[in-house]
């Protein structure tokens, strides 16, 4: 028995939609028998990865916790890559996003007001941005990968916390700890369910990925960002400038991961501190690719991505697997969507062998 | 300075661009053959982890280095896979592979953190004993195995027939393709040596720099390796100056943090923030000179898609 692969005369739309769920079912087969393979109790890594965070409804509110900075970041990614720009330093702009907020409630410590908040939200979110630019500026004047200019940024946005932690921002009543003081009740998040830890960035990100989708799919900005990604040469004729979408695209998606930002310091951490960088940046990647670059998608990946954190964390009390499981879980359910992209273009046809050598 | 502190200067330089330097050389290869590989960093790592187990294990550091390749190449084949045989997207399927190599060298390396191994000894150790002379002759082999690469992969690429072929492919898929040449399969080659290279680009951080594991213990030298390439413009020579000037940058981060003097200064942190402004930097001086994007495989990252 062969297969052969054969185009479609046009995309499947249908597949669009299949290959992502297929690809997280994949990674559970596959992943248990991977795991079991190399001595570990596979299927109860998986049931604990995948499944204790859904039926176990304390975790609830952790998956919501988790979900909000991936959807919020992940929305500004697939608004990026639909316009084929590279930005992968998300996680930088996170950081700087962080910082700018973390800057703004030291220097309101001890007042009181509503307008903290969102100054803080502002100031997240123009210190993502204005992180995003650079490699925006390189890109369009100098034609300089973004890729790579966005990651490398990353790197030193890390050095930069260690830095004011360490030395400007420190918390002088910190018994020397690397950290800056808990912010005062007014720069601290709300939380929206008592008794939860579900704070408002939750339905802030709802919020933003829901306006994402409508600017996306009814303006003429959404419809620039995907022209000049799919067809750039049509673009420019149709007028489009290329070097203004590698502007927006760097700018809202570094402003949206500065929000994410703003959002964590201010919500679950209260205090910058070193461990600030928790890979929401990179694992947005994921998430963006898995919600098909479009923000309703996203927040269910989101979600699956968040299920798999939280898990990863069950799964390390209840049956000690290692914390980087998790990694391993999610760039495998990236290779199966990747992989399971060409049945969008191309379908799988059972030849009979001795059929296999005529030309259709 | 004395002498002695500029032959130890050096010889920290050497050791500190010889991974970023094999790991270049390697992805300078894959690109020249049209392909883009972001995932150098993850391959690295798991050449890292193998290596060190290995080497933790047997003792052996020529076999930790040689499973360590073969490490590199088995991660390089998924994306092999991915990107040429199902013409995946080039650049998500390498950021999957280093988050891949990120999560499974932790995975691996469970337990392992605290355990030391000994570092690859000098290849020649009589003269490694030498005052002088060691600053020439006091290297392990994997230095003088990246030597050896530039002046290999220059004279492949430029003098072989077998390297014309691949900037045939690289240069122009569809006329390699007609003239009979299969594509794919010098991709597949190519995507392989990338992989072997970055494995033991790997090997290099507890072979040769720290004897222990860490997670993460790459510290994104695997990107740095894809920014020297453009900065080389595709070219071996340039890929070895660019290394070395990379390993001055953060030999000086050792002396900084070792203190004294007046590089310590400045706070650690923008030492160790350094070579990764230096590497944006050198990019924006590289466009500058214009011919940098001109040089290109003009097939990088594109998939081979022949029209049937």
């Amino acid at each position: 028995m062969q297969f052969r692969l054969e185009k479609r005369r046009e995309p499947s739309q249908a597949m669009v939609y299949a290959t992502p769920v297929a690809a997280v079912v994949l990674t559970m087969v596959v992943g248990a028998i991977l795991f079991s393979l190399i001595g570990y109790d596979g299927v109860g890594a998986v049931r604990e990865i995948f499944l204790t965070p859904l039926t176990n409804s304390f975790k609830w509110q952790d998956l919501g916790v988790k979900a909000a900075p991936l959807i919020i970041i992940g929305t500004g990614l697939s608004i990026a890559y639909r316009a084929n720009v590279w930005n992968i330093g998300a996680e930088g702009q996170y950081i700087m996003g962080g910082l700018a907020a973390t800057w703004v409630a030291l220097a309101t410590y001890g007042m009181t007001g509503w307008w903290i908040l969102p100054l803080m939200l502002v100031a997240g979110v123009l210190g993502g941005a204005a992180y995003a630019a650079i490699p925006a500026l390189l890109k369009t004047r100098l034609n300089v990968n973004e890729i790579l200019t966005s990651l490398m940024l990353t790197y030193a946005s890390v050095q930069l916390i260690y830095y004011l932690v360490r030395a400007p921002w420190k918390d002088p009543m910190g018994m020397g700890f690397p950290q800056t003081r808990i912010f005062s009740e007014a720069a601290r998040l709300p939380t929206i369910i008592p008794t939860t830890i579900v704070h408002l960035g939750v339905p802030i990100a709802i919020v933003v990925a829901l306006v994402a989708w409508f600017v996306m799919s009814r303006s003429v900005f959404g419809y620039q960002m995907k022209v000049v990604g799919a067809a750039p040469h049509a673009a420019r004729y149709g007028g489009f400038s290329e070097n203004k979408t590698i502007w927006l695209a760097l700018l809202v998606s570094g402003g949206l991961a500065g929000m994410a930002g703003m959002l964590e310091v201010a919500g679950p951490f209260q205090r910058m501190v070193p461990g600030f960088p928790t890979n929401y940046g990179f694992t947005a990647i994921i998430v963006a690719f898995l919600g098909r670059l479009n923000p309703l998608g996203v927040i269910f990946a989101g979600i699956v991505m968040a299920i798999t954190f939280v898990g990863g964390e069950v799964a390390q009390t209840s049956i000690g697997l290692s914390n980087s499981a998790t990694g391993v879980f999610q760039a495998m359910m990236l290779f199966f969507l990747l992989a399971g992209d060409i049945l969008i273009r191309y379908r799988i046809r059972r030849v009979a062998p001795q059929a296999a050598g005529v030309a259709p | 300075m004395s002498t002695d502190l500029i032959i130890a200067v050096i010889i920290t330089v050497v050791g500190a661009s010889t991974p970023i330097l094999i790991a270049a050389l390697g992805e300078l290869v894959v690109e020249r053959a049209g392909v883009l590989n972001l995932g150098v960093e993850g391959m690295m790592l798991v050449g890292a982890i193998t290596a060190f187990v290995i080497v933790f294990v047997t003792g052996n550091h020529y076999l930790a280095i040689l499973m360590a390749a073969a490490a590199g190449v088995a991660t390089s084949l998924i994306f092999g896979f991915l990107t040429l045989s199902l013409s995946a997207n080039q650049t998500a399927t390498g950021l999957a592979l280093t988050i891949f190599g990120t999560g499974l060298s932790a995975l691996a390396g469970q337990g392992y953190s605290a355990k030391p191994v000994t570092l690859l000894g000098p290849l020649f150790p009589g003269l490694a004993a030498d005052p002088f002379w060691r600053v020439l002759f006091g290297y392990s082999a994997l230095v003088y195995f990246a030597l050896f690469m530039v002046v290999a992969i220059w004279y492949f690429l430029k003098r072989t027939r077998a390297g014309l072929i691949l900037r045939a492919v690289g240069e122009n898929d569809l006329s390699a393709h007609s003239i009979g040449y299969s594509v794919i399969g010098v991709r597949y080659m190519a995507v392989m040596f990338g992989g072997a290279m970055a494995g033991i680009a790997g090997a290099c951080f507890p072979l040769l720099l720290t004897p222990q594991w860490a997670e993460r213990m790459t510290a994104g030298r695997g990107w740095i390796a894809v920014a020297l390439v453009v900065f080389a413009s595709w070219r071996p020579f340039r890929l070895l100056a660019g290394a070395y000037l990379f390993g001055l940058v953060m030999t000086m981060e050792l002396y900084a943090k070792a203190g004294g003097g007046p590089l310590s200064a400045i706070p650690s942190e923008l030492w160790a923030a350094l070579p990764y402004l230096a590497t944006v930097v050198v990019l924006v001086l590289i466009s500058i000179r214009r011919d940098a994007s001109t040089n290109a495989p003009a097939c990088l990252g594109k998939p081979f898609l022949p029209s049937n």
